[in-house]
């Protein structure tokens, strides 16, 4: 019958499906055996190296940048302080997008903010490296809120906060305090021990690029979890940083305002040096800056038009300024004569106003038409009689001149802790073979005899030549910081002088006392004015040469004088006071026509504050 | 104590077995055991997304729920059907590839409102059911047009399911439908002869190989030829299994899978998570929880009494199984990644229920196992 099932057909088929099914199983069997062989290799074989890819993969070291070290002045008064900054921070790898992006964001928020860091950018190889950059430094509140709203339109840019460098003062410490700047792809590369990350700022002049090391302090760590897009999820372990240091400074705030004040934008330079300890207590450069536009969050166009002044305002003029020292150099002059036996004290010449040299018939005028009279070496500092120092200079001549001068420091680096220090030039028969090609003439030797002709200087030469005097016989080492949170910056010699006659010293302290305190010295006016007795000599350092040469042509030498370029540089160098005395001042006013009556002043104002409170 | 004749304990056996509502419950406690087990360890892989495990748990019930309802009808009411059910899901498959639905990257879904759903999983369940029914529906040996008759359809299946571009489930389409074929005692000679035809005709098919499959493939060869790209997902599964060691990092916190590390770790890659938070004893209790199942469906299969019933349930747990290989040899890197899910466990609305589909048509095969 139909419904009968042929047994012997479906035995015949199972015996075929489980052949066929078992055919299908050893087949499986076989890579189950693989898959076992694989499954134990990975976790129990090879188990420790995915263990710690796996931690690889989720734990990133992250470097911790402590807050810049913070700067005072000598009276605790905070001089640079960090604030925070809303920054707008690109944090992506799409270069194109960041582009296009840009061109939005600035549409949005205005031109307001700088740019600076998307140079980084455009160079690609530098740009791998790094996981974010700051495309906007310092939005202020309108900025943020307008991004807020609309920030959806860009995935990878983000407002983060920063630390900003703010210099309260703004100008008045520029030259001393410097500016920061994004670091350099050198620094980045030598970073070792700091890891600057590339849109990091360090210290590009002054204190904050001398003392950079210091300032940024060490760096720590964190170790964080996170995801596969980056996110921290959380901190695993941390190594705090290191806190930077503190610098106190002996930079005295009152004395930087008279300054700056009295200075009242000229081009000019005024350092005052504690003569017993080398500390700086006031430097001033003018024109100066604001450190504050180098932060990041002023524009280009800003920066621009400080680096495109024709003055220079980034320019420290204290120490890397190049003036002729004019008469201030005529003690020295005076005092090496001494030294030398040419003159004493009691040697007088008479000064009719004009020197010529035996035998030659140019003729050298003094700044006195008809001259003083019959001067000594004391009275020749107190007129500051040009004639007596051209005489005493061709006798002395110019191999003895620059031995002498270059042991008071003219000619060298002091190496006072700011960068840019010039050695201006203090002029040898080789130097100036050497430069100019020329042998030295005896008329060059009679111009260095007042401070003029080839010799430049450095208003810092100057105050530490000085302080010399000032000390009978030695100078410290400048120094802008006086300790570094509690430890103390420790004094050391710079130079040392010797003289046969130690009294020599005071005699020319006096001859120096009555350029202020005699009624027919230069800066006689001062002991009328000053509070304090100081002692000084004014020096008017002459662009348009004074030579016989000129003397024909006197008013046109009136006329070229209105054009203030052309006009003299006012200088003028004294301590106070005269017993102990507490500062050595140099005050140089550029094209200010008169020591003793534009730069002698001011000194006198500064030694005055400075004595009034025990500072 | 009375002795009963022995037809009335046969019959009084067979009586119990076809009125017994469930009629597996070894099969059904490991389906629900696993079941359970998925749905807390989706919630890990899906970085503890709730809404997703409900929705999981949804699809589940649906599927429980067809699976024992499925099992409650004797299979001589449904086998005439088997065919029409097939047809149904070819049809949806041209629907798909003329009108795929919006809002999925690849052409393989049908939106039904508040869930996707793929007709190619529909097809892998109804095609190998249809041609058994059509190989077995007289009591002999099945004829030249059987065979060629329903390789046509197997062919074309896979081809529809292929073009989605769907390689995985085109695979594991094609093995459905041929397991039958081969099981019901297809010639051997064919499958050599197609075997070298196919061998030849390797380049030719290649040719017609997308990008993304081709990549897939490449990097398997060699996976380090882009770490970054298609060998990230395979390194990262690796970093994964092979970091949660004997007995694992602990449910929740596998770092590879929470930190996202591992890419489609709710769905493709879920047994790398498995791995990394219960290690190696974790994977070997799954495994033994597979194992069950699959002895289960076997012992139906071999103890059925018509070919149908034996063809049925041994393709369905072929497939089962096939997809449980190829899921873990892809996860462990043995095999080239080609999206296959792993049984019950996979984010996935559609292989489930599907799977318990296939669970139900099987229970419901032992109803008549004891003739």
């Amino acid at each position: 019958m139909e419904k009968f099932r042929d047994l012997d057909s479906d035995r015949k088929q199972l015996k075929i499906l489980l052949s066929r099914s078992f055919f299908i199983f050893t087949i499986i069997f076989l890579i189950y055996l693989i898959f076992s062989y694989q499954i134990v290799k990975l976790m129990v074989l090879d188990n420790i190296n995915y263990v710690s890819q796996s931690d690889e993969n989720r734990t990133i070291t992250v470097p911790i940048y402590p807050a810049r070290g913070l700067i005072y002045d000598s009276q605790e008064n905070i001089i640079t302080e960090n604030v925070v900054s809303h920054d707008l921070v690109f944090s992506g790898s799409n270069l194109d997008e960041l582009e296009t992006d840009l061109i939005e964001i600035e549409e949005l928020i205005g031109n307001s903010a700088s740019l600076w860091s998307l140079e980084w950018f455009t160079d690609k190889e530098q740009s791998i490296n790094f996981k974010e950059a700051i495309l906007y430094k310092g939005l202020d509140q309108t900025q943020i809120a307008k991004f807020q709203l609309e920030k959806s339109r860009w995935s990878s840019v983000k407002i983060k906060p920063s630390l900003k460098r703010l210099v309260l003062d703004e100008n008045l410490y520029s030259h001393v305090i410097g500016y920061l700047g994004p670091v350099s792809r050198e620094e980045v590369i030598s970073s070792y021990d700091f890891k600057y990350p590339l849109n990091y700022f360090s210290g590009k002049k002054g204190l904050e690029k001398e003392y950079e090391s210091i300032l940024r302090g060490g760096l720590g760590y964190k170790s964080v979890e996170i995801d596969a897009y980056g996110n921290e999820i959380k901190e695993i372990s941390r190594k705090p940083p290191q806190r930077p240091e503190n610098l106190y400074l002996s930079i005295n705030k009152r004395l930087q305002l008279i300054a700056r004040k009295e200075l009242d934008g000229r081009k000019g330079a005024v350092i005052g040096i504690e003569p017993s300890t080398g500390l700086v207590k006031v430097l001033v450069s003018s024109p100066d800056f604001n450190p504050n536009l180098f932060n990041g969050t002023s524009t280009s166009g800003e920066i621009t038009k400080i680096l495109k002044d024709k003055d220079s305002p980034l320019f420290n003029r204290v120490i890397s300024g190049n003036y002729p020292p004019a008469s201030t150099l005529k003690p020295f002059i005076g005092l090496l004569a001494l030294e030398n036996g040419i003159i004493d004290w009691d040697y007088v010449i008479d000064d009719k106003g004009v020197f010529q040299i035996e035998g030659e018939g140019r003729r050298y005028r003094g700044w006195k038409e008809g001259g003083h009279g019959e001067v000594d070496l004391k009275k020749a500092i107190a007129v500051s009689s040009d004639v007596f120092f051209y005489q005493l200079a061709t006798n002395l001549t110019i191999d003895k001149l620059s031995d002498f001068l270059e042991k008071f420091g003219f000619g060298l680096v002091s190496g006072i802790d700011l960068d840019n220090e010039s050695r201006a030039n203090l002029p040898t028969r080789n130097w100036k073979l050497g430069t100019l090609g020329e042998a030295w003439f005896v008329g060059d030797t009679v111009n260095l005899g007042i401070g003029q002709g080839f010799i430049t200087i450095t208003p810092m030469q100057l105050a530490l030549a000085t302080s010399i005097i000032a000390n009978k016989g030695y100078a410290y080492k400048p120094r802008l910081v006086e300790r570094i949170n509690e430890l103390h910056t420790t004094k050391e010699i710079l130079y040392e002088v010797e003289i046969q006659d130690k009294s020599n010293w005071n005699k020319l302290e006096d001859a120096m006392e009555a350029v202020t305190n005699s009624w027919y010295g230069t800066a006689y006016n001062l002991s009328l004015t000053g509070e304090i007795k100081i002692v000084g000599k004014t020096g008017t350092a002459q662009i348009k040469s004074l030579t016989e040469e000129d003397l024909s042509v006197r008013e046109e030498y009136e006329g070229i004088r209105e054009s203030v370029s052309d006009r003299d540089h006012a200088l003028f160098v004294g301590y106070g006071p005269i017993k102990n005395p507490k500062l050595v001042m140099v005050v140089i006013v550029e094209n200010g026509e008169s020591g003793s009556t534009v730069a002698a002043p001011i000194a006198q104002k500064i030694i005055d504050e400075y004595l009034k409170e025990d500072l | 104590m009375s002795r009963r004749p022995l037809d009335y304990q046969l019959n009084s056996a067979l009586n119990r077995s076809k009125t017994k509502i469930i009629t597996d419950p070894i099969l059904i406690t490991s389906v629900f055991v696993i079941l359970v087990f998925g749905l807390i360890c989706l919630y890990s892989a899906s970085g503890q997304d709730v809404s997703m495990v409900t929705k999981q748990g949804i699809y589940i019930a649906l599927g429980i729920f067809l699976m024992l309802l499925i099992s409650l009808i004797k299979e001589r009411y449904y086998r005439p059907f088997l065919i029409n059910l097939f047809w149904i899901g070819l049809l949806l498959l041209i629907w798909v590839l003329f009108f795929p639905a919006q809002g999925y990257n690849t052409d393989r879904w049908i939106d039904l409102g508040f869930f996707g759903f793929q007709p190619s999983e529909l097809v892998r369940l109804t095609l190998p059911l249809a041609v058994a029914y059509h190989l077995t529906r007289r009591d002999r040996k099945p004829d030249m047009l059987d065979w060629a008759t329903v390789l046509f359809f197997i062919l074309l299946s896979t081809f529809l399911v292929f073009k989605q571009p769907d390689l995985g489930t085109s695979i594991i389409v094609f093995m459905a439908g041929f397991l039958p074929v081969f099981l019901a005692g297809f010639p051997l000679s064919i499958i050599i002869a197609g075997i070298f035809s196919l061998g030849a005709l390797s380049p030719l098919i290649w040719y017609n190989l997308s990008d993304y499959m081709k990549g897939r493939i490449f990097t398997f060869i060699d996976p380090n030829s882009d770490p970054l790209g298609a060998g990230w997902n395979i390194a990262q599964s690796k970093t994964a299994i092979g970091s949660g060691g004997i007995f694992g990092k602990g449910y929740l916190n596998g770092t590879q899978s929470q930190l996202d590390f591992l890419p489609e770790s709710h769905s493709d890659f879920i047994f790398s998570v498995i791995a990394e938070e219960f290690g190696l004893v974790g994977v070997s209790l799954l495994f033994l929880l597979y194992a069950i199942i699959i002895y289960r469906i076997f012992k139906i299969s071999f103890n059925a009494n018509t070919q149908f019933s034996r063809v049925c349930s041994a393709s369905l747990g072929f497939i089962f199984l096939i997809y449980l290989v190829i899921n873990v040899c892809m996860v462990s890197g043995i095999f080239p990644v080609v999206g296959v899910p792993l049984p019950l466990i996979s984010q996935g609305g559609t292989s489930i229920v599907v799977h318990l589909m296939a669970f139900g048509f099987v229970l419901s095969l032992k109803r008549v196992e004891t003739w």
